[in-house]
């Protein structure tokens, strides 16, 4: 610590492998995100409403394009309402039309009703353009850390104050 | 140099990366699992449509399809050591009324139902309605579905509000598996590799009939 404060050019050095780590990591999720089509390609479950299928902490990788098939029946999909901020992944289960006005309607497996009251007040049905995936592959509990960083904040700082002080004391 | 923090970092390193390629075994070997599933009847037996309100509050007079059907399938070939569950259910298809638009489609789940593998038997909940479920569908356990005349889950609508005599409607099967681990994958049509088409999936086609008048307390998909 003290050696490196002692020499500039290695603190220098340091300095630039810590950005070049967080800016590498940046860049994959950014190109993920083009790959896929979704702004938030891989999601972490926070509820309960698709289990026995999915956990709170079970990470999903989301698809967004329509290739071959359009968005349909069955399909498990990661869709935002207006006004509302956290993602909901839920199965299509109704789906009315085609194209992108087709009207799709949502629930939950392990819920007894469908998503009609989840939805923006007035909204009864969701369009494609509220969709931000479909899922198409799942890891189970490697997302739990996140939720243990989003409900202990204190958490966050201390994870920082590690990674920053490992980057410092390693050497290369 | 090996301070404990390297030690730490590389043991820490070593463990995620044995950790993904054997969990990307694992998902592999769903290829080479084989897979067929059998559908031997999927027919309707009792087909009405009723007027009803979307809920109670709701002044709104809508038809409903009350739409109950028979299945004996065999789906035990999608149950292996990377199964978590089987997602079963059966929707009702029809074509778009107006033919301006001719190929926009219809379709709407009316019954489904979750096959936990062996596996994952203890995160399935029993406190829900899902129990009595399970003690009539016999052998639900192991994939195998035999429904005589089962009742529909979910009573369907149509944004117009009209669903009487719509003709060309169709039932089908379909089913989700889901992985422990790796790709979650649906029914396909065609054969691929050691996974066989899903065949016999779909009912014949048939008629909703006119109105039956007669008011339930609360129709609806709830």
């Amino acid at each position: 610590m003290l050696s490196s404060l002692a020499n500039p050019r290695q603190a220098a050095v340091q300095l630039m492998n810590f950005g070049l780590i967080l800016s590498t990591a940046f860049m994959m999720w950014k190109g993920l995100s083009v790959i896929t089509d979704s702004p938030s390609p891989i999601v972490v479950v926070l509820s309960g409403s698709m289990e026995p299928a999915f956990q709170r902490g079970d990470l999903l990788f989301l698809w967004n394009r329509n290739v071959v098939t359009e968005t349909s029946v069955g399909e498990v999909v990661v869709y935002s309402v207006k006004g509302k901020d956290i993602p909901i992944v839920h199965r299509i289960v109704r789906k009315f039309g085609k194209g992108p006005e087709a009207k799709l309607l949502t629930k939950g497996d392990n819920n007894v009703s469908d998503d009609t009251e989840l939805y923006a007040s007035g909204q009864d049905y969701l369009v494609r353009k509220d969709i931000i995936g479909s899922v198409f592959a799942y890891i189970p509990f490697v997302g739990y850390v996140t939720i243990l960083l989003s409900e202990h904040p204190w958490l966050k700082t201390v994870m920082l104050g590690l990674m920053g002080l490992v980057v410092v004391l390693q050497r290369e | 140099m090996y301070t404990s923090v390297v030690r730490l970092q590389n043991v820490f390193g070593f463990f995620t990366t044995v950790a993904f390629v054997v969990a990307a075994f694992i998902a592999a070997s769903d290829f080479v699992a084989e897979r067929a599933p059998i559908v031997r009847t999927l027919k309707t037996t009792s087909v009405q449509v009723v007027r009803g309100r979307p809920h109670y509050y709701s002044s709104k007079k809508e038809e409903y399809a009350v739409i109950n059907f028979s299945l004996d399938a065999d789906l035990s070939s999608l149950f292996t050591w990377n199964t978590k569950q089987v997602f079963v259910y059966v929707t009702a298809e029809w074509p778009a009324a107006d033919h301006s638009t001719t190929n926009a489609t219809n379709e709407a789940v009316i019954w489904d139902s979750i096959i936990t593998s062996p596996s994952a038997d203890h995160l399935a909940n029993h406190w829900s309605r899902r129990h009595e479920e399970a003690a009539q569908e016999r052998g639900r356990e192991d994939g195998k579905l035999v429904l005589k005349n089962q009742r529909h889950k979910y009573k369907i609508t149509h944004p117009s509000g009209k669903l009487a005599t719509t003709e060309n409607v169709t039932l089908r099967l379909h089913y989700n598996v889901q992985p422990w681990v790796g790709l979650l994958t649906w029914n396909q049509d065609v054969d691929y590799g050691y996974w066989k088409a899903l065949k016999n999936g779909v009912s014949k086609r048939f008629k909703l009939p006119a109105i039956k008048e007669k008011k339930p307390a609360s129709a609806g998909s709830r």
